[in-house]
């Protein structure tokens, strides 16, 4: 496994993020620091306030207060130029369901100002091809299957090198392969010194690809650090990473749960 | 208890209408209610005294008058209801939910079916107040008046199941991937048509030079006397003539007619229940297309470019969606229509101002058509946008810049056809070719806005894609600009002949004074019109730049 390739660099800042919809805080105070080159996790329960995190860091959501910096950025403050840094994948990828997949990779391409060329159009067949979408080239997105939609959206990120990746449940919907696939992708980045925050809910991902997780809980950071961190901090060293999640995120207990729904009726 | 499957479905879907008026801002919903109560009580009011004075004044008429009126009504259910029914009878994840419940479909449909009615019940209402005026005005006894409501429901239950029965049948019959683009294709010809028809019978009713001659529009209304939307009229004025046996009749007929659509509808719905939840359940059918040739060999130089990226992308998607452009159709035939009816050969002064006014109403009517969904119909690509780095004044102005040319190509166009048949100079067409110019840009770029300004990113129909908000603003602010724009168009003119001394100006001399005078007042008039479009950019930017909403995938 390569090492990463960090230097100390932080790429990717939350300050003490709030994003408040009427009454609720979906998140409360959100605050860690990514160095560059790292795979960092970010865990949580569904509704903990991940999608919503990852949505300020990328500009897609005003946070209600506090900052998000890529690259020592401001996102609010300088747009224009954290965004040209920025790969945000989506839980749903954008998409235009009415272009062809090459054709959608070109438009990414454009809108980032990437220099058109033979160059761009080898990279842009690399990738189809190794997200297996060179041959449904016919095809419009439309009619893809929620995977294929997914690695497009994937392919629309990677063709422009963005310095950082923040990606939604970027394994959701991929078959083994492919999430074989998209593991191996970003380590290799990592190595080369892209930042990766990735929000998952498949611990096994989390554990063989991030050296340090983010717990998230309510809209709330429980835990940050690597597994051994967290691991000391619940004073239990054998504990695996679900072990821990289910430790930090504490709800009733679901064998309870279970067995009171299927007792017998009175 | 066992409630039925038909009152919990509904019990469901009155609860989500519930939650979803009142997760708007209160402000909002009263704002709402008002205007809608202002044009309820207009529209409605004016509905009522049009038939209040058909009924005094036209005793003998009332019977063409009123299958007429029914006629007219089912037609415009027909084509402006179309939307809501095959949405209500074949979209929705929720209809998956029910076919998958162990409920019969009968339960399904009904349900369905008063839900489905509600778009035409609201387009019924016009009609209700209008014939409410008639039996008024003609003094029609108290059975009139409860008839009258049966009658309509009954018609609008026709109608609905009509529609259902026209979707079912193309589902049948058409491979599935396509029959919504036919159904809407379908939908959008028969509104054309209707258009088209409306144009050329108002063509002959006002003819030149004479006053409005409505034995044309009887003659057409005698020939439609046989068709079922003409019953209840039938009903209707047989009890305004005193004869209650020919009122039963023709009610026992209407509703006969309503039963048997009803069961045809649920027989046929029930078989293409499963057919069309395939196509119309999941995302829009996207059509596969045969394998691209090689990618292309010649491969372009040069930076990337966001605004071109936006049009060629705007481009493709337009080409290959058939329903957006079968909606456009009546967009592009409406002009013409209007063209048909109002335009004829003449040499009078008047008739250059006529034309101004034409110009001015086919670039407003092509401009909203075009731009205003413009900024919506990027739907969840919008997101695209948003994160790329550019700014949303760049968005703006790639959409401007996109819609401009084929509004400036077609107005273009038609002046110089319509100046060519009406015989006009060489410096009157290029002075009316300005104006175009200045009004498509204008009108482009404020139905850009109306689209910045109140996006409906979610909508899947054009026609939708912009709230009340924005379909306001837009409408004002075409109107004025249109207004200011003609009217420093006219300043410009007459200053132009007053200069040389050739104006007709009544009491005012034609002095070069006066001249410079009307030419200042016309600048004025420009300004105000341009600063109305600067305006609207500017709110349409602020809008789009601090835009949050999530937008739901589907
Ligand atoms: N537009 C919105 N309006 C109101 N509440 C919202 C909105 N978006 C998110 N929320 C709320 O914010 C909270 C956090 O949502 P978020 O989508 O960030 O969760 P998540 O951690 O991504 O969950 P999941 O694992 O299910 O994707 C939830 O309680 C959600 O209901
Ligand atoms: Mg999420």
């Amino acid at each position: 496994m390569p090492l990463p390739a960090t230097d100390g660099h932080i790429a990717v800042e939350a300050r003490n993020l709030v994003k408040q919809y009427g009454l609720i805080k979906a998140v409360d105070g959100v605050s860690f620091q990514i160095r560059r080159g790292e795979i960092v996790g970010f865990l949580g329960a569904n509704g903990a306030g991940k999608t919503t995190t990852l949505r300020m860091l990328c500009g897609l959501l005003t946070p209600t207060s506090g900052t998000a910096l890529i690259d020592d950025i401001d996102i609010l403050a300088q747009p224009l130029q954290a965004k040209a840094r920025l790969g945000y994948l989506d839980e749903e990828p954008f998409v235009h369901p009415h272009l062809t997949g090459r054709e959608f990779l070109n438009y990414i391409a454009d809108l980032y100002r990437m220099p058109r060329g033979p160059e761009r159009q080898q990279r842009m067949e690399r990738l189809l091809r190794l997200f297996e979408l060179a041959d449904r080239d016919g095809e419009l997105i439309g009619a893809y299957s929620h995977g294929m939609r997914q690695k497009i959206g994937l392919a629309s990120l990677l063709i422009r090198e963005p310095s950082v990746l923040l990606l939604d449940e970027p394994t959701n919907g991929l078959d083994p392969r492919s999430a074989r696939l998209v593991k191996d992708l970003l380590e290799e980045l990592a190595a080369l010194g892209t930042t990766v925050l990735l929000s998952t809910h498949i611990l096994e991902v989390a554990q063989a690809l991030c050296r340090r997780v983010a717990i998230i809980d309510r809209g709330h950071i429980v835990a940050t650090g690597t597994i051994e961190e967290l691991r000391a901090q619940a004073g239990s060293e054998q504990a695996s990473l679900e072990d821990l999640f289910l430790k930090l995120t504490a709800g009733p207990e679901s064998r309870e749960l279970i067995e009171r729904l299927l007792a017998p009726k009175l | 208890m066992n409630e039925s499957a038909t009152r919990i479905i509904l019990k469901a879907e009155l609860l989500a209408l519930r939650h979803r008026l009142l997760k708007r801002s209160p402000v909002r919903l009263v704002l709402l209610a008002l205007f809608l109560l202002v044009a309820a009580v207009t529209i409605g009011g004016a509905a009522f005294a049009a038939g209040l004075t058909a009924g005094q004044f036209l005793p003998n008429e009332s019977d063409s008058i009123l299958s007429g009126g029914f006629t007219a009504l089912s037609v415009l259910m027909l084509v402006v209801g179309f939307p809501t029914v095959i949405a209500t009878f074949f979209v929705g994840r929720d209809l998956l939910q029910l076919v998958l419940a162990p409920i019969r479909p009968m339960d399904i449909f009904v349900a369905r079916l008063l839900l489905a009615m509600s778009a035409n019940l609201l387009i019924s209402s016009l009609l209700l107040m209008g014939t409410l005026g008639v039996g008024v005005g003609s003094g029609a006894p108290f059975v009139f008046f409860p008839l009258v409501v049966v009658l309509i429901f009954v018609q609008v239950l026709i109608v609905t199941a009509l529609q259902a029965i026209l979707m079912s049948l193309v589902l049948q019959w058409v491979p599935a991937r396509l029959a919504r683009d036919v159904a809407a294709a379908v939908a959008g010809l028969a509104g054309a048509g209707f258009y088209l028809a409306w144009n050329l019978s108002l063509r002959q009713t006002f003819s030149p030079r004479s006053r409005p001659d409505f034995t044309n529009v009887n003659a057409v209304i005698q020939r439609i006397e046989w068709l079922p939307s003409a019953w209840p009229g039938h009903a209707l004025s047989a009890v305004i003539a005193g004869s209650l046996g020919g009122a039963a009749i023709w009610l026992m007929l209407s509703l006969a007619l309503a039963a048997l659509t009803i069961a045809a509808a649920e027989i046929l719905y029930r078989r293409t229940l499963l057919a069309g939840l395939g196509v119309f359940g999941g995302p829009q059918a996207v059509w596969r297309r045969a394998p691209a040739k090689p990618a292309s060999v010649v491969v372009k130089q040069g930076a990337g470019s966001p605004a071109r990226a936006i049009a060629i992308k705007d481009w493709l998607s337009y080409r290959r969606d058939i329903r957006r452009l079968s909606r456009m159709l009546p967009a592009f035939l409406f002009p013409i229509g209007y063209a048909l009816t109002f335009l004829r050969p003449s040499r009078s002064i008047n008739s250059f101002w006529t034309e101004v006014a034409l110009f001015g109403f086919i670039s407003m009517f092509l401009s909203s058509a075009l731009a205003t969904p413009s900024i919506p119909s990027e739907r969840r690509g919008f997101q695209l946008l948003r994160m790329a780095p550019m700014t949303m004044r760049q968005v703006i102005r790639a959409k401007v810049m996109l819609t401009l040319p084929p509004v400036l190509a077609i107005t273009l166009l038609f002046t110089i056809v319509v100046a060519a048949t009406s015989g006009h100079g060489i410096a009157q067409l290029a002075e009316v070719s300005v104006l175009v110019v200045w009004l498509g840009i204008g009108f482009v770029s404020i139905g850009v806005s109306a689209g910045g300004i109140d996006p409906k990113f979610e909508a899947s129909d054009d026609r939708r894609a912009v709230g009340v908000v924005g379909t306001l603003a837009g409408l004002g602010g075409a109107f004025g600009f249109g207004l200011l724009s003609v009217g420093a168009f006219a300043l410009f003119v007459f200053g132009s002949a007053a200069a040389a001394g050739t104006a007709q100006l009544g009491p005012i001399p034609s002095t070069p004074i006066v001249g410079a005078l009307m030419w200042v007042g016309g600048l004025g008039l420009a300004v105000g019109a341009a600063a109305i479009v600067v305006i609207l950019l500017w709110l349409a930017d602020s809008r789009l730049r601090t835009y949050e909403g999530t937008i739901a995938a589907v």
